[in-house]
């Protein structure tokens, strides 16, 4: 299925905008695991995902064309 | 209320005299009077906030005016809320405005916040903002926060309950806070002067939003701008379980393994023998911090003399060296340097403090 991944802040350096299409993975348990290996600097930061702007706070299925925020805390003032 | 002062926002339809008249009545804090504060402060105080606190313990320099609009060049050096205080007082002399030149720690905070309705969090790092947090949710005061990062900016409302009575607060989104470096600072990182502006006059926005209660504010939502493309994305805030807070006064000043609320300082405490091995390092620049008149006077090839009434003017150059040490007679003074100097360079630098001073290793600095 394809999936919509949004970024921001410090994370839009190393994961674009995009879609992608990804097999074998139903829910964000698996996605986390899958974009923390195809982007390992994901694995070294802290962020937050949002399934069509609804932050992740337990696991979630994904469906086709779902949108998936990666957002990163920010402190600057 | 007939002031004329606030006609056109009274006569404004949906807004009218009650609503200004709940602006009179409240009482914001707002903690850190930067880039963000700054804007926040100035639209808070015209729009006649009956009572603006600005919590910060730091002072201006320059390169803060780009960015922090309340202050002017020829206040570099004076501390900030006592500047703001009277830049806004001069803008609107009818609403009370409190200054507190400290710098929030578990100890002071909830006896600072006790006082205030609403508090709107302009911090610049981690270490303040979970401290904030975690003190809003323990007094159940609503948050309004307000960050940003290179380009982008971030905003939401805490602790206020949504329709269905549900509250968040800064972790139900990151639970734990960032290592030290993880994510960069304005001072590393730099910042566009403007988009603090922009946040923090929405953050401005948010807080009149909440006391008046017009219109949609980001109750359990976390806004993000992008300057670049004007863009923006709101995402909605549902509680998380994986985190607990502290429930109680004690709890919170007691959480020693609490990774939020002791402040932790961004430079390092060495003893004469890391002094030594740093020295050998290419990179390292020694300063004394004592003053011209001071004993015993140190070899002025390997450290470099910057007396503390002199040090601003040194802040002010551009320090090539990576590691940096400062001393002087009991290592109390050479704190101030240190935290100064991590200010300005964050964790682009290695700062060292050599605790307890010449006196505690005087020995070591006898010359033969």
């Amino acid at each position: 299925m394809k999936i919509e991944l949004i970024s921001f802040g410090k994370i839009s350096d190393f994961i674009k905008n995009q879609d992608i299409e990804i097999t074998d993975i139903s829910n964000t348990d698996e996605l986390k695991t899958y974009l923390e290996r195809s982007f390992p600097e994901l694995a070294n930061t802290k962020y937050k995902l949002a399934l069509n702007k609804d932050v992740v706070q337990e696991n979630r299925n994904i469906s086709n064309h779902d949108t998936v925020a990666i957002m990163p805390p920010f402190s600057g003032g | 209320m007939a002031s004329e002062r606030y006609n056109r926002q009274v006569i404004l339809a949906g807004f009218g005299e009650g609503s200004q008249l709940l602006l009179t009545k409240a009482k914001v804090l707002v903690i850190g009077a930067g880039g963000l504060g700054c804007p926040a402060l100035q639209y808070l105080a015209a729009a006649g906030i009956g009572c603006l606190g600005i919590a910060d313990d730091d002072t201006i320099n320059l390169s803060n005016l780009h960015r922090q609009v309340l202050f002017s060049t020829a206040d570099i050096g004076k501390l900030k809320v006592n500047v703001a205080r009277e830049r806004l007082l001069k803008m609107n002399p009818d609403i009370e405005i409190i200054s507190h030149p400290v710098c929030l720690q578990k100890r002071n905070i909830l006896d600072i916040l006790r006082n205030y309705d609403f508090i709107l969090d302009g911090t610049d790092n981690f270490t303040a903002r979970y401290l904030i947090n975690d003190a809003c949710a323990l007094l159940g005061k609503p948050l309004i926060f307000a960050a940003v990062s290179g380009f982008e900016g971030q905003l939401a409302i805490f602790n206020v309950p949504d329709e269905e009575g549900q509250r968040t607060n800064y972790r139900d989104l990151f639970p734990i806070p960032p290592q030290p470096g993880e994510i960069k600072s304005c001072a590393e990182n730099g910042i566009l002067g403007v988009l603090p502006g922009v946040i923090g006059t929405m953050a401005a926005a948010e807080t009149i939003k909440l006391i008046t209660g017009i219109g949609r504010p980001l109750i359990n939502k976390l806004l993000h701008y992008n300057l670049l493309n004007m863009e923006q994305y709101e995402l909605n805030i549902s509680p998380a379980a994986n985190y607990s807070l502290p429930k109680t006064e004690d709890e919170f000043l007691n959480r020693v393994n609490n990774d939020s609320c002791e402040l932790t300082h961004g430079y390092a405490e060495i003893d004469i023998t890391t002094l030594f091995k740093l020295q050998k390092e290419a990179s390292t620049l020694i300063v004394d911090v004592r003053e011209r008149h001071e004993f015993p006077i140190l070899d002025n090839h390997i450290y470099t003399k910057i007396p503390m009434s002199e040090f601003s003017a040194f802040l002010e150059t551009d320090i090539q060296a990576k590691n940096i040490i400062f001393i002087c007679q009991q290592g109390i003074r050479s704190v101030t340097a240190a935290e100064l100097t991590q200010e300005k360079y964050g964790s682009t630098k290695k700062i060292y403090n050599l605790k307890g001073g010449i006196a505690k290793w005087r020995n070591h600095f006898l010359t033969f």
